[in-house]
């Protein structure tokens, strides 16, 4: 029996392993891995590798493919882990929902820590202090798409120009990323936030952009003045009570140098830089669309 | 006793060669039987050593062999015919067959492409009924033809309009499909293959046409036209989502999934309506 099933695992890269859940089996998965063969047509096999060579080519092209893919996942490996970024899209409706509402009323919100279970902070699903990375990007592409439809309804739509926006919108978010990382690192403030946390705080803005820009296409300039008034003083708040937890709270740990008592300060310029620079970069990006 | 044993499993190893003794100049044994000989080489079973005494012991146990250990050899070949041939292995097939492929033994070709209409019925369905339940096993099987069918009547309702916009609907749907592939894949316990995604997101672009095909009789760009618009893409992104969630046991996540999918549709609807 052992043989015979290490025969069989000799030859399973022609014959595939079987998907996840029953049923009438007529057809495999044809996507995943080996070129398509079906069990269906089992004289057919015959037919087909009648020809060993054809048979072998078929096999070194499938052992190709497993390689190729294993090379694109080994070069994704090194540069992110993906099952950090797993973490962040474990979300679900409920945290969405009540996400957009802290990010556009975070005013009455009490308790701001991120929650642990033994040492590794809890999944956004259960903590809705906990930065996800879902919002973001639906938000970011939301803006793109937003953006592009208020050029069209001002007739000055050309797919390049939605490319420019959202090469423009991707640039900012990594220039900012960079600069917190940078003064993060030359303060030798030591936090547990890690590239994809200041990625999703950074990435939070564009709901209230998004927002900005529906007023202001809906209720002409006094409404996007209002709007991007009303959504700049609730992302400044969120950010900074969200980023004190991280932040400054973080000096009781290196206590070992001099100068501590220099350190809080400019942790509390740099929350409050980062803060300041939302309006700024929410003002920069939309008052083009809506001009 | 342990030389019997190991008697015993060298004859277990030797099976397939005993079908090929057996069942004359089969090509299909031969195939699995060099496949078996180049395993056991490699892992080493100790044939190597004993190969002198036991291989005397094959000639003198040939008879046997094949008739001895029915217990043994017969659990072993319903699994061998499940994979290789639907019939048990013992049945010697004409060389001809094999070589030659003959007209009736070739299956149908529908069947040899992998288009089954019954199952393509069955999902056109799915997505024309958005509020009944999906089967979570549909999706299997990932055939891209249905899909293909739809870009096309798609791409040939704009054309009706006077919109020839082929490129655009074949790139969005790539960029779209890429991107749900990712979000899927992150957002699931299980991962899902691109087949599937790109399957799903296929069929679901049926209500689309009847979109594209509405544009041809009066112009969308009104009030009636917008509120059709907004009712054919949730009608879409709903009837997606909801494959999905079935598809990949994802809980409490269904406007998460419907959202990406609705964005996707919308640029769709973008095409149709501007």
């Amino acid at each position: 029996m052992d043989f015979q099933q290490h025969g069989y695992r000799a030859t399973k890269p022609r014959a595939r392993a079987s998907p996840p859940s029953g049923g009438p089996l007529l057809f495999d998965d044809t996507s995943s891995g080996p070129p398509p063969m079906n069990r269906g047509q089992d004289p057919g096999v015959g037919n087909l590798f009648a020809d060993p060579m054809a048979s072998a080519a078929m096999m070194y092209g499938s052992s190709l493919a497993n390689q190729g893919k294993d090379i694109v996942n080994k070069e994704i490996n090194r540069f992110m882990s993906v099952n950090k970024l797993k973490y962040f899209f474990a979300v679900d409706t409920r945290y969405v929902m009540k996400k957009l509402l802290l990010l556009m009323f975070p005013y009455t919100h009490q308790d701001w820590e991120v929650r642990y279970h033994r040492d590794t902070p809890l999944t956004p699903r259960h903590d809705v202090n906990a930065p996800d990375l879902y919002i973001p990007t639906m938000a970011f592409i939301t803006y793109i798409l937003l953006a592009g439809m208020a050029l069209g309804i001002q007739k000055r739509f050309s797919p390049e120009v939605l490319g420019l926006c959202a090469s423009t919108a991707l640039v900012w978010i990594i220039i900012e990323v960079l600069v917190m990382l940078l003064s993060l690192y030359l303060l030798t403030v030591h936090t547990d936030l890690s590239t994809f946390d200041l990625v999703a705080y950074s990435g939070y803005k564009y709901v209230g952009m998004i927002l900005t820009v529906l007023c202001g296409l809906l209720f002409g300039s006094d409404g996007y003045f209002a709007a991007l008034a009303w959504s700049s003083c609730a992302l400044m708040f969120f950010i900074v009570r969200s980023l004190k937890m991280k932040i400054l709270s973080s000096f009781s740990a290196d206590s070992m140098g001099v100068g501590t008592s220099a350190k809080p300060h400019f942790r509390l310029y740099i929350t409050f830089a980062l803060a300041a620079f939302q309006p700024i970069i929410i003002y920069w990006l939309t008052a083009h669309l809506v001009r | 006793m342990a030389k019997r044993i190991s008697a015993a499993l060298t004859l277990t190893n030797i099976q397939p060669y005993l079908l090929f003794a057996m069942s004359g100049f089969d090509n299909t044994d031969f195939f699995q039987s060099s496949y078996s000989v180049d395993d056991q080489n490699q892992g080493g079973y100790g044939y190597s050593d004993p190969n002198d005494p036991y291989s005397k012991q094959y000639e003198y146990s040939q008879p046997m062999g094949y008739s001895a250990p029915p217990g043994m050899m017969q659990p072993q070949q319903p699994y061998m015919g499940q994979i290789y041939q639907p019939t048990p292995a013992f049945t010697p097939v004409s060389p001809q067959s094999m070589y030659g492929s003959s007209f009736e033994d070739e299956p149908p070709l529908l069947e040899e492409l992998g288009i089954n209409f019954d199952h393509i019925w069955q999902k056109t369905l799915t997505v024309l009924h958005p509020l009944k339940a999906a089967d979570g096993s549909i999706m299997n099987e990932t055939d891209l033809a249905g899909p293909m069918v739809f870009c096309l009547a798609f791409g040939a309702t704009l054309l009706l309009t006077g919109k020839i916009q082929f490129g655009y609907v074949y790139g969005i749907s790539a960029i779209g499909c890429l991107g749900m592939y990712c979000l899927l894949n992150l957002m699931s316990m299980t991962g899902v293959s691109f087949g599937c995604v790109a399957s799903v997101l296929g069929y679901c672009l049926l209500p689309m046409i009847t979109l594209s095909s509405f544009g041809v009789l009066f112009s969308l760009q009104g009030m009636l036209g917008m509120i059709l618009t907004a009712t054919i893409i949730g009608w879409c992104s709903f009837s997606a989502s909801k494959i999905f969630i079935s598809a990949l046991a994802m809980d409490g996540q269904q406007l998460l999934v419907a959202y990406p999918c609705a964005l996707l549709y919308g640029v769709f609807a973008l095409i149709s309506v501007f």
